[in-house]
C-alpha cells in the first residue's frame, strides 16, 4: 500500500513515483473503484464487439447471400475464405451467432452489472473502506480479462470461433471438428472462476464490511440486488463449471458423457465408448443459465431503485416487499431450470412441475415491478437522462416479462420454443431492459468518478434513438416467432418462405421474410445511437461541466458522502449510518433529502419507517 | 487504509474475513462436486442394465488411502489446535505429518491410475469370428501383444455388440477367448497384431464409469494438490508470519484446514461411491 | 463454524463410512464366503468404536477452543 497516498494531481517532478505507481495504480491495482472501472471499461468493448458481430449477421438476414459491402472485404482478409468474396459464410454465420450470444452474456452484461456497477457503488454504500479481499478483487479482473483474450483468439482459429450457440448442446458441440468450442470450454472456466472469486468477495464485503449502523434493512436496494445475485453466481456457476469440464473431456480425451451409444456422425458410428446423455448436459447448462438470467436483470432493479428514488424525491413503496421479493427469485431460480427444455420430451410430470414453478417465478417479479410503478404515483419527477433511461426500463422490462408468461406454459411453448419469439423476449428484458438501466446507471454514477456530469443534451439524444430503434429491432421479432420463423437459420427463413402454401402451418408469410430489413436496418441505427454516447463519455471525462458539490444529486445514500472521486479508502472519517437508505421529502426536514449518515437537526430522532 | 476484521472476527457475524471467504468458496465447492455426482447417477442409471461395472477398483488400496485422508485430517486439526495453545514446535511435527499425508495419497492414487492405464481391451478378427480379449499389458511389440487377464472386466458396447455381454450369449462365452472365468485367470495370452481391430486401454475414452471415475477422482486429485502446496507454503516461507502476527498466522491454518477437511469429505464420499456401490 | 466443529462434522461422516464399510464387507462375505471379507467387516466395526474413542479425546484436548 505503499502509493496509496498518490493523488490524481501528480506532478512530474514525482516522476520516479509515478513510473513506479503506474502498475500498481492503473494495471494491476486492488482498489475497488478502478476495478470497477477497469471491469467497465472492458465489458463496454466487448458490449460493443458483440453488437458488431451481430450488425454483420443482419446483413446476411436480410439480403442473404450478398456481399456486407464496406466490411465485407475486411472480413475476408482477417478471416479469409470463411468469407470468401466478403459474403458470409454459414460457418462463420454459426460462430458469429454463438460468440453474439456468449460475449453480451458473460463478457458484456455480467461483468458491466455486476462487477463493475458492483465494485464501484457497493463498497461505497455500505461505508466499507474497499472490497473484502483486494486482491482477489484484482485476481478475477484478470481472470475475466484472460478469459476474454481465449475468447477473441477463437476467432482466428483454422475453423473459426465456436459455432454451436451460446448454449453449445452437445452433441454437436462435441463432434463438431474445429478448435474453437474447445477454445469456448478454457474461456467460460476462466470467466467462471472470475465470477466466483468476485461473488465470493461481494459477499464477504457485504455481510462483513457494513459500516456501523448499515443494519441489513438499512441497506440499498440497490445492494440487496447485488447480494442475490451474488449467491445466484457462487451456487449455479459450478455446475456449469461440471458441465464445462465434462465436455472438454469429452473432446479432449474421446469420453462420452454427453454422446448416447450408437452415435451415428455423417453417416458412420462414431468412435466413442457411448453411453452418455445429451440431456446431461442441457440439465446443467440450464440450472446454470436460468439463475444467469436473473443475474443479468437484478443488478439492474438496483440501479433503477436508487435512481428511481433520487429523481422523484420519494421513498420507495415497499421497500421489505422487494426485498423478500428479491428472496423468492433467488431461491426459485434454481428450480425452474427446465422450462428450458419442454421440448426435449422431457416427461410431462417434470414438464408440468417446470411449468408450475416458471408461474410462481412471475409473482416476485410483478411484485418488484409494481412496486417501482406505484412508487410514482404522486411524485414530481425530475426527467434527466438518466431518468429517462430508468422509466424506459419499467415499461420495456414489463414487456419482455410479460411475454415470458406465454412461455412458461409448455403447451404454448410448443409452439414457440426456438423461435424468434423467444429471441424478442429476453432481448426486451436484456436489451432495451438491462442495458438501458446500466446507461441509466453510467449517467447516474459518472459525476461520482470523475468530478463532471455527462453531457444532458446528447445525453437525450442517445436515449431517444435507443428507445426507437430497440423497439424496431425486437418488437417485429414477435410477430416473426409467432408466424414461424425460427431462430438461427443462416438465411433468415427465405428457403422456409418458399414451401408450397402459406398460412399459419405452411411456409413462412413474406412480411416475415421483409420484416428481416426493417429489423436489419433498425439495428444498423441502434448502433449509430451509440454514437453520442461513446463521445459523450470520452468528452465529458474532460471537459463535462464539473459538480458543485459532492453529492450533485442531492442523494441520500453513502457513496454521496465521500469525496469526488473517493481516495484510496473511500472515507475520510468511517461513517456511521443512522437512518434507512431513502429519506427523500421527509415531513419537518430542512432540506427534501437526509443522508444516510446524518444526525438530524434535532439530535438522534428516530428515522420514520421507509 | 485498513480493512477492518482480517483477523478479529466482528462481533455480529462471529466471523473473521477469511473464514466466511473460506465457506462461500465451499459452498461453491458443493455445487461443483454436486453436479459431478449428478452425472453420476444419470450415466449410472441410463446405462444397459447389467454393464455397470462392479468390483473394478482396489478395495484394499482404495481403503488404505481413505485411510491415509482421515489421519491427514486429524493431523491438520491437531496442527491448528497447538498454534491455538501456543505450541509452535509441535504445529511443525503435525503439518509436516499432513504433507506427508497427502504424498501418500497421491502416490498410491497414481498406482491406482497406472493400474488402469495398463488394462486392455482388444477386439480381433480370426477368420470371420471376432474375439475380446481382456488384461493387463505385460508385453507388447512389432507383432504380438501379451495379456494378463482380469478377473475384473467391464462390457462396453462394441463388446456387447459383438455378444461378448455380461451374460454370457451360450455360443460366444468359450473358455479359449480367455476374457473371463477363473481358471483362466493365471495364464498369459498371446494375441497377434495382425489380427487386432481394436484395442483401447482402460482410459477415460473406454466407458462412461471410466469416465466419470478418472474425472471425478482427478479433480479432487487436484484439489489435493492444491491444498498441500498452499499447506507446504506455510510450512515452508509462509511459517515466519507466525513471528510478525501469531494469530493470524493461526488463522490461515485454519483456513487451510478447512479446505483440506473439505477434500476429504469430497472423498468420504467418493469412495464408496465408485469402489463399493 | 470453526475447523473444530467441522472436524466433528468430518469425524461424523468417517463414522458413517466405516459403519457402512462393515455392513457392505459382511453383505460380501455372505454372498462370497471368503473369510478376508469377513476380517474386513471386523477391523471396519473396530474402526467404528475407535472413531468414538478419538472423538471423545479430541473434545477433551480441544476443550478451550470455540465452536463458532
Ligand atoms: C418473468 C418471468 C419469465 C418467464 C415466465 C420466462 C420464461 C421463459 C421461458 C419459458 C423460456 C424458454 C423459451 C423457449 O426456449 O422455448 C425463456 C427463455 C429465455 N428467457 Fe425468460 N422468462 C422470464 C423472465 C426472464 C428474465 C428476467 C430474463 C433475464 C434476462 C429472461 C431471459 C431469457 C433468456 C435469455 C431466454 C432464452 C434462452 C435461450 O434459449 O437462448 N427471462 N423464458
Ligand atoms: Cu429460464
Amino acid at each position: 500500500m505503499q502509493y496509496s497516498h498518490d493523488t490524481h494531481n501528480h506532478t512530474h517532478e514525482a516522476h520516479d513515483h509515478e513510473e513506479m505507481g503506474f502498475w500498481t495504480k492503473y494495471v494491476f491495482s486492488t482498489d475497488h473503484k478502478w476495478i470497477g472501472i477497469q471491469y467497465g471499461i472492458t465489458s463496454l468493448l466487448f458490449l460493443l464487439f458483440g453488437f458488431v458481430l451481430m450488425g454483420l449477421m443482419r446483413w446476411q438476414l436480410a439480403y442473404p447471400g450478398t456481399p456486407i459491402p464496406v466490411f465485407g472485404p475486411i472480413l475476408e482478409k482477417m478471416l479469409g475464405s470463411a468469407a470468401a468474396g466478403g459474403v458470409m459464410s454459414a460457418d462463420l454465420y454459426n460462430s458469429f451467432g454463438a460468440m453474439h450470444g456468449t460475449i453480451m452474456v458473460f463478457l458484456g452484461i455480467v461483468p458491466l452489472a455486476f462487477a463493475a456497477f458492483g465494485n464501484y457503488v457497493v463498497p461505497l454504500q455500505i461505508g466499507a473502506p474497499d472490497m473484502t479481499f483486494p486482491r482477489l478483487n484484482m485476481a478475477s479482473y484478470w481472470l475475466y480479462f484472460l478469459g476474454g483474450v481465449v475468447m477473441v483468439i477463437s476467432f482466428f482459429l483454422p475453423g473459426g470461433a465456436a459455432q454451436s450457440g451460446w448454449t453449445s448442446y452437445s452433441p454437436l458441440a462435441t463432434i463438431i471438428p474445429t478448435q474453437g468450442q474447445t477454445w469456448w470450454l478454457l474461456g467460460m472456466v476462466l470467466l467462471i472462476n472470475s465470477s466466483l472469486l468476485g461473488a465470493v468477495n461481494f459477499l464477504a464485503t457485504i455481510i462483513q464490511l457494513r459500516a456501523p449502523g448499515m443494519t441489513w434493512m438499512r441497506l440499498p436496494f440497490f445492494v440487496w440486488a447485488q447480494f442475490v445475485t451474488a449467491f445466484l453466481l457462487l451456487l449455479a456457476f459450478p455446475p456449469l463449471e461440471a458441465a464445462g469440464v465434462m465436455q472438454l473431456m469429452d473432446k479432449l480425451f474421446g469420453c462420452s458423457f454427453f454422446l448416447p451409444t450408437g452415435l451415428i456422425i455423417s453417416g458412420k458410428v462414431a468412435d466413442v465408448s457411448g453411453g452418455g446423455s445429451p440431456l446431461l448436459w442441457q440439465h446443467l447448462f440450464w440450472f446454470l443459465a436460468h439463475p444467469e438470467v436473473y443475474v443479468l436483470i437484478l443488478p439492474a432493479m438496483g440501479i433503477v431503485s436508487e435512481i428511481l428514488c433520487n429523481n422523484i424525491r420519494k421513498p420507495i413503496w415497499g421497500y421489505k416487499s422487494l426485498v423478500y421479493s428479491l428472496f423468492a427469485i433467488g431461491f426459485l431460480s434454481f428450480i425452474v431450470w427446465a422450462h428450458h427444455m419442454y421440448m426435449t420430451g422431457m416427461g410431462t410430470a417434470i414438464s408440468t412441475f417446470f411449468q408450475t414453478t416458471t408461474l410462481i417465478i412471475s409473482i416476485p417479479s410483478v411484485i418488484i415491478l409494481t412496486v417501482f410503478f406505484i412508487t410514482l404515483w404522486g411524485g414530481s419527477i425530475r426527467f434527466n437522462t438518466q431518468m429517462l433511461f430508468t422509466l424506459a426500463f419499467l415499461v420495456m422490462f414489463g414487456i419482455g416479462g410479460l411475454t415470458g408468461l406465454p412461455l412458461g406454459f409448455n403447451f404454448v411453448d410448443l409452439f414457440l420454443h426456438d423461435s424468434y419469439y423467444v429471441i424478442a423476449h429476453f432481448h426486451y428484458i436484456v436489451a432495451p431492459g438491462t442495458i438501458f438501466a446500466l446507461f441509466a446507471g453510467v449517467y447516474y454514477w459518472f459525476p461520482k468518478a470523475t468530478g463532471r456530469y455527462m453531457c444532458d443534451f446528447w445525453g437525450r439524444v442517445h436515449f431517444w434513438c435507443s428507445l426507437v430503434f430497440m423497439n424496431v429491432v425486437f418488437f417485429p421479432m414477435f410477430t416473426q416467432g409467432i408466424a414461424g420463423m425460427s431462430r438461427r437459420m443462416y438465411d433468415g427463413g427465405v428457403n422456409y418462405s418458399q414451401a408450397a402454401n402459406k398460412g399459419l402451418l405452411g411456409a413462412l408469410p413474406d412480411s416475415a421474410i421483409y420484416s428481416n430489413v426493417i429489423i436489419s436496418i433498425g439495428a444498423w441505427m441502434l448502433l449509430l445511437a451509440q454514437i453520442p454516447f461513446i463521445f459523450n463519455f470520452f468528452w465529458s471525462m474532460r471537459n463535462g461541466r464539473k459538480v458543485e458539490s459532492d453529492n450533485p444529486w442531492d442523494a441520500t445514500t453513502l457513496e454521496w458522502q465521500t469525496p469526488t472521486p473517493p481516495p484510496h479508502g473511500n472515507f475520510a472519517v468511517e461513517p456511521t449510518v443512522y437512518r434507512g437508505p431513502y429519506e427523500y421529502s421527509v415531513p419537518g426536514a430542512v432540506r427534501d433529502f437526509i443522508p444516510q449518515n446524518e444526525i438530524d437537526n434535532k439530535g438522534k430522532a428516530k428515522a420514520p419507517k421507509s | 487504509m485498513e480493512i477492518p476484521y482480517t483477523v478479529k472476527e466482528r462481533k455480529d457475524t462471529g466471523l473473521y474475513n477469511a473464514k466466511l471467504g473460506i465457506w462461500l468458496f465451499l459452498a461453491s465447492e458443493v455445487m461443483l462436486f454436486g453436479a459431478l455426482f449428478s452425472a453420476y447417477i444419470l450415466l449410472r442409471v441410463g446405462a444397459t442394465p447389467g454393464t455397470w461395472p462392479h468390483g473394478l477398483l482396489n478395495v484394499p488400496l482404495g481403503t488404505l488411502n481413505t485411510i491415509v485422508l482421515i489421519v491427514s485430517s486429524v493431523t491438520v486439526v491437531m496442527a491448528w489446535a497447538s498454534l491455538k495453545m501456543n505450541q509452535f514446535g509441535k504445529w511443525r511435527m503435525y503439518q509436516a505429518a499432513t504433507l506427508v499425508c497427502a504424498l501418500i495419497f497421491l502416490v498410491i492414487k497414481s498406482f491406482e491410475y497406472h493400474d488402469k492405464l495398463t488394462h486392455y481391451e482388444v477386439v480381433t478378427k480370426e477368420g470371420d469370428k471376432h474375439h475380446v480379449y481382456d488384461g493387463h499389458l505385460v508385453q507388447e511389440d512389432k507383432d504380438k501383444v501379451v495379456l494378463h487377464p482380469s478377473a475384473h472386466r467391464l462390457y462396453t458396447a462394441r463388446a456387447i455388440a459383438l455378444g461378448f455381454g455380461p451374460e454370457p450369449a451360450g455360443a460366444h462365452a468359450p473358455a479359449d477367448h480367455g476374457a473371463k472365468g477363473h481358471a483362466e485367470k493365471e495364464a498369459l495370452v498371446t494375441i497377434q497384431r495382425s489380427t487386432i481391430e481394436h484395442m483401447e486401454n482402460y482410459g477415460p475414452k473406454h466407458h462412461p464409469y471410466l469416465a466419470i471415475y478418472f474425472t471425478l477422482t482427478g479433480l479432487h486429485a487436484l484439489h489435493v494438490i492444491g491444498g498441500a502446496l498452499v499447506m507446504a507454503f506455510f510450512f515452508g516461507p509462509g511459517a515466519k508470519m507466525w513471528k510478525t502476527d501469531p494469530e493470524r498466522f493461526t488463522n490461515r491454518i485454519e483456513i487451510s484446514g478447512l479446505f483440506w477437511h473439505f477434500v476429504d469429505l469430497v472423498w468420504i464420499f467418493l469412495f464408496p461411491v465408485l469402489y463399493l456401490l | 463454524m470453526s475447523l473444530k466443529s467441522f472436524h466433528i462434522v468430518f469425524m461424523l461422516a468417517t463414522l458413517a463410512l466405516s459403519l457402512f464399510l462393515t455392513v457392505w464387507a459382511y453383505q460380501e462375505f455372505a454372498r462370497t464366503q471368503v473369510t478376508s471379507y469377513l476380517a474386513a467387516a471386523i477391523c471396519a466395526a473396530v474402526t467404528s468404536l475407535a472413531v468414538l474413542v478419538y472423538g471423545r479425546f479430541f473434545l477433551k484436548k480441544l476443550k478451550h477452543i470455540s465452536y463458532q
